[in-house]
């Protein structure tokens, strides 16, 4: 039963030049049982410290943390049945791959046989018998990356904690370890808390995704539910590649007016947005949500804008093609063959379908 | 032209650093050759630059006149002692600032650091009147070893040596259910070896090289070091040119034999914890 | 969802809680806090009361100021200043361009001969003080069996008495400190220079710029911060320089070479004017705080680090 919780907890750091910095400030959350729950977040944005503070290695300044069914906030690492991943790996240079992976288990004066069972156990799992008395410096960058999670695994944990464990990489190898500790996690049948400043990462690793800014959780939800439904500005500018777009407009009557375009607000949203009259909005669209005019779409081709085409990046599966509404800069992806080139007027369409609405002053969803 | 410019420069460079090498080593050459150069009388006695005969005699006259072994032997235990406890104490302290937390980490840091400052002739009356008066430790190892068990720069350049070390292996030997004291002996110490090599080899030539503070509370002769021995053979004995070059031969050559037996540490040491500019 | 665990914070005691989570940071400072508690806080609180006192064994008598006065009415003090401040200028801006310059070329060798010289320069500061001084005495000695009478004798000039003249007594020792180990100076130097980036002397081949004013504009000011470490290192050293003068001129003749440092030593421990002694102490203590702290704010102003 390896629950994590956290209630209201709050870090702060004192900085001999800043004064006093909120790392986490208030955060409330239930990670369940077997569950791969990723955060995610800009650097300096509280995840980290929160992994921590899971595994006892930052106290909180308040609040209570629980793993399984008990209150942990005065165990020590060791005392709270979790296992960690490190960034850098943290592998101890001047032992073997053996010595690293047994490390833990000697210090908590478990049987030799014991041990030994667990280090091929999970040598096995891992594929590192032939290194097994090698040093980690003789190791490669993906190897090293193994003996960390393998050192976690040994240790049996209740719950797994990954600090951006795939950062170190490569491209290519950080998409085969993505997919390796997938299978992992079905394997383990763990809890896994992983940190990541990638949201690639997150959204393939995550059954739930919490995305943090400033010390605040901004958004805890399935990876669909975050792309589909972001609750503010910040998750659907932080959640999708290229970002949202956002376009200011003015509500007046059934009409939303943007420099250079107006577009009927359709009868599902007019409930919803029936507060905002005469008011400023924020408009969110997908790149992917903005096709060329030229090009076949299922969708409702009312909602045109025309504008002057300012760069076109052609990525060979779809070109990104950037221009202004207002004094912001759109990208729509779109099919490679749709025309296109700089300085051109070209005819998007919006899909309508697929828009979000933002409160400018709280910069939160609103919902339609 | 511009190689030749060059190539003259390489010519200049390289006449200048011999003749300073030569310069520099003059002094030490002529304590070597002037302690296996001997006649009977000594007034009348002028050492050459290329002696014709060598002899031994000096030494024995050195060895002979005074309590040298006892010396060395005193050297060597007090050098060992200090660098032990000193190579241990401040790793574990330079350990302690610069990777745990704990209220009182940087202010006290800094009122040790700050003390460096302090010339030592401050200190030294009341810490001979509590040596000698107060705790009455006149003549001892003791009080030789007392004020040099830690120094203080010691603790900074291991300070700035454990900064360097990831923080995370101290995090994941947390998790791996590693005592304090053991992530110190067990995973920093091992890291920190070249670190605690260039201090025990400085430490130990500073305290084979120290000599005021044993100079001032040993008094007989069997407690002197090396150091404090071979200056009280030069208060007593001045004459005897020989046998002064063969007590300083005696005093250096055992550093000497280390400096060049470890010459990469002391090269590359001298660079850790000083400026990084 | 299952219901909270029902368990409420353990309560613990403060003071424990303090212990557990920082006990052993305590613990692995804890041996030099004490002995700087006992071998320099006390010293110096002591010393600084004895400045005040006839100091005595039987019982010390309290007398203000009268040291410090007696002090500054004493010419031997002033003259112990007067050559430890020489003593400072003739030796510390000299062994720093000598130092530099020795860098400077060693650095246009190949690898292999920077070694040799680096290791050649650096041999002198292993032998001890007392090791340099016993040599250095030999080399000075008054007759023409001195090396260094010998080789002026070279040159046809009569042999003189170095270190036994006053015009000449304090000069002998600025000049053996001269001849000194480099080694330490030349190796954070050669460290410096081969952290410059090329890419600087390309810039400034590409614009033109003489070889000299590669140096003033690039390499120079880059070896601030070594230059001013050794500046600082050597200042304090040099004012505290001791050995050399007990063993070769004990102060005199006529305390022509009578260092500060000396001074304090000789006050103390010949005429056992202990509190006298202290006074003078906290004089070159404050002296070398006033200077130290001049430098570490060129230090924080002027480097990185």
């Amino acid at each position: 039963m390896a629950r994590v919780e956290f209630r209201n907890i709050r870090k702060e750091f004192v900085d001999d030049n800043k004064g006093t910095f909120t790392a986490v400030a208030g955060s409330d959350f239930v990670i369940n049982d077997k569950e791969f729950v990723v955060f995610v977040g800009p650097s300096g944005c509280g995840k980290t410290t929160s992994l921590r503070m899971i595994a006892g290695l930052e106290r909180q300044t308040s609040g209570d943390i629980i793993i399984g069914d008990r209150v942990v906030n005065n165990l020590h690492p060791k005392d709270r049945d979790i296992a960690m991943v490190f960034q850098d790996y943290a592998l101890y240079p001047h032992m073997t791959i053996r010595e690293n992976l047994s490390f833990g288990l000697k210090n908590l004066k478990k049987p030799k046989a014991y041990i030994e069972q667990k280090v091929s156990q999970a040598a096995s799992i891992l594929g590192l018998e032939s290194m097994i008395d090698r040093k980690p410096r003789e190791l490669s960058g993906g190897q090293r990356q193994r003996v960390a999670v393998g050192r976690a695994i040994v240790r049996d944990p209740q719950v797994f904690l990954f600090d951006e464990p795939l950062s170190n990489l490569d491209a290519k190898l950080r998409v085969q370890m993505r997919v390796e500790l997938s299978e992992l996690h079905k394997r383990l049948e763990a809890t896994i808390v992983y940190v990541t400043h990638d949201q690639v990462e997150a959204m393939t690793l995550g059954e739930r995704i919490v995305v943090m800014n400033n010390g605040i959780i901004q958004q805890i939800a399935s990876p669909t539910e975050l792309y589909a439904k972001p609750q503010n500005m910040f998750v659907a500018g932080f959640i999708g590649s290229p970002p949202m777009n956002f376009i200011d407009v003015q509500k007046e009557g059934n009409l939303l007016h943007t420099e250079g375009g107006i577009f009927t607000i359709p009868d599902s949203m007019a409930g919803a947005l029936s507060h905002y009259d005469n008011r400023h909005l924020i408009l969110g669209i997908r790149p992917e949500h903005i096709t060329g005019e030229d090009m076949p779409a299922t969708t409702n081709l009312d909602y045109k804008y025309v504008a002057k085409i300012q760069v076109v990046e052609h990525l060979g599966s779809e070109n990104l093609v950037y221009f202004r509404v207002g004094n912001r800069t759109v990208t729509a992806k779109v099919h490679p063959e749709t025309t296109g080139y700089p300085g051109m007027d070209k005819t998007f369409i919006f899909n309508f379908d697929k828009v979000h609405f933002f409160d400018p002053e709280t910069e939160q969803r609103i919902d339609w | 032209m511009k190689s030749k410019s060059k190539v003259i420069m390489l010519i200049v460079a390289s006449v200048i650093l011999i003749v300073w090498s030569v310069l520099t080593i003059i002094p030490m050459y002529w304590m070597l050759i002037g302690s296996v150069q001997d006649t009977k009388s000594a007034a009348s006695f002028i050492p050459k630059m290329i002696p014709d005969v060598l002899s031994v005699a000096p030494y024995e006259r050195f060895f002979g006149k005074t309590n040298v072994m006892r010396w060395l032997f005193n050297s060597l235990l007090v050098s060992s002692i200090l660098t032990v406890t000193n190579v241990f104490l401040a790793s574990l302290a330079g350990y302690a600032f610069a990777k745990l937390k704990f209220p009182g980490n940087k202010a006290v840091f800094w009122i040790l650091l700050s003390t460096m400052m302090i010339p030592a002739q401050v200190t030294l009356i009341p810490l001979y009147i509590l040596m000698i008066d107060v705790f009455d430790l006149g003549n001892t190892y003791t009080a030789i070893l007392l004020p040099g068990i830690v120094s203080v720069g010691n603790i900074f350049l291991m300070k700035q040596y454990m900064s360097s070390l990831p923080t995370s292996l101290i995090h994941a030997a947390r998790i791996d259910a590693c005592g304090e004291f053991g992530i110190f002996w067990k995973v920093i110490l091992p890291m920190a070896k070249p670190g605690l090599a260039v201090l025990a080899i400085f430490t130990f030539v500073a305290s084979w090289n120290d000599f005021f503070w044993p100079f001032l509370v040993t008094n007989s002769t069997e407690m002197r070091t090396i150091q404090v021995g071979l200056a009280s053979f030069v208060y007593a004995d001045t004459t005897d040119f020989g046998a002064l070059m063969a007590g300083a031969t005696v005093a250096a050559l055992p550093m000497m034999i280390l400096f060049f037996s470890l010459q990469r540490y002391f090269l590359q040491g001298i660079t850790i914890g000083a400026v990084k500019g | 969802m299952q219901t909270a665990p029902a368990q409420t914070r353990p309560s613990r005691p403060p003071m424990k809680g303090y212990l557990r989570e920082y006990g052993w940071a305590y613990l692995f400072i804890l041996a030099p806090v004490l002995l700087f508690l006992i071998f320099t806080l006390y010293p110096v609180a002591s010393a600084f009361l004895m400045s005040f006192q006839q100091y005595s064994i039987m019982g010390s008598e309290w007398i203000g100021a009268d040291n410090y006065t007696r002090m500054v009415h004493d010419d031997v003090f002033w003259k112990s200043m007067r050559n430890t401040v020489i003593f400072t200028l003739g030796t510390v801006p000299v062994n720093i361009v000598i130092t530099y310059a020795l860098s400077f070329f060693i650095f246009q060798m190949k690898n292999k001969w920077q070694t040799f010289f680096k290791a050649t320069m650096y041999l002198p500061a292993v032998a001890s003080g007392v090791t340099i001084s016993v040599v250095w005495l030999a080399i000075y000695d008054p007759t023409n069996a001195g090396l260094l009478n010998r080789f002026i004798g070279l040159f046809g000039l009569d042999p003189v008495i170095w270190l036994g003249k006053s015009s000449t007594a304090l000069f002998s020792l600025i000049l053996m400190n001269w001849l000194g180990s480099h080694g330490a100076g030349i190796i954070l130097y050669l460290a410096a220079m081969g952290g410059i980036p090329k890419s600087l002397y390309e810039a400034a081949d590409i614009d033109h710029a003489s070889g000299w004013s590669k140096f003033w504009r690039i390499t120079w000011p880059l070896m601030k911060p070594t230059t001013l470490y050794l500046l600082v290192t050597g200042v304090i050293t040099s004012f505290q320089v001791f050995i050399s003068v007990y063993l070769m001129t004990q102060g005199g003749p006529n305390f022509a070479t009578t260092t500060i440092a000396y001074l304090i030593y000789s006050t103390a421990f010949n005429f056992y004017e202990f509190g006298l002694a202290a006074a003078q102490s906290f004089v070159l203590a404050a002296l070398i705080i006033v200077i130290s702290i001049i430098q570490f704010k060129y230090f924080s102003s002027d480097v990185e680090y």
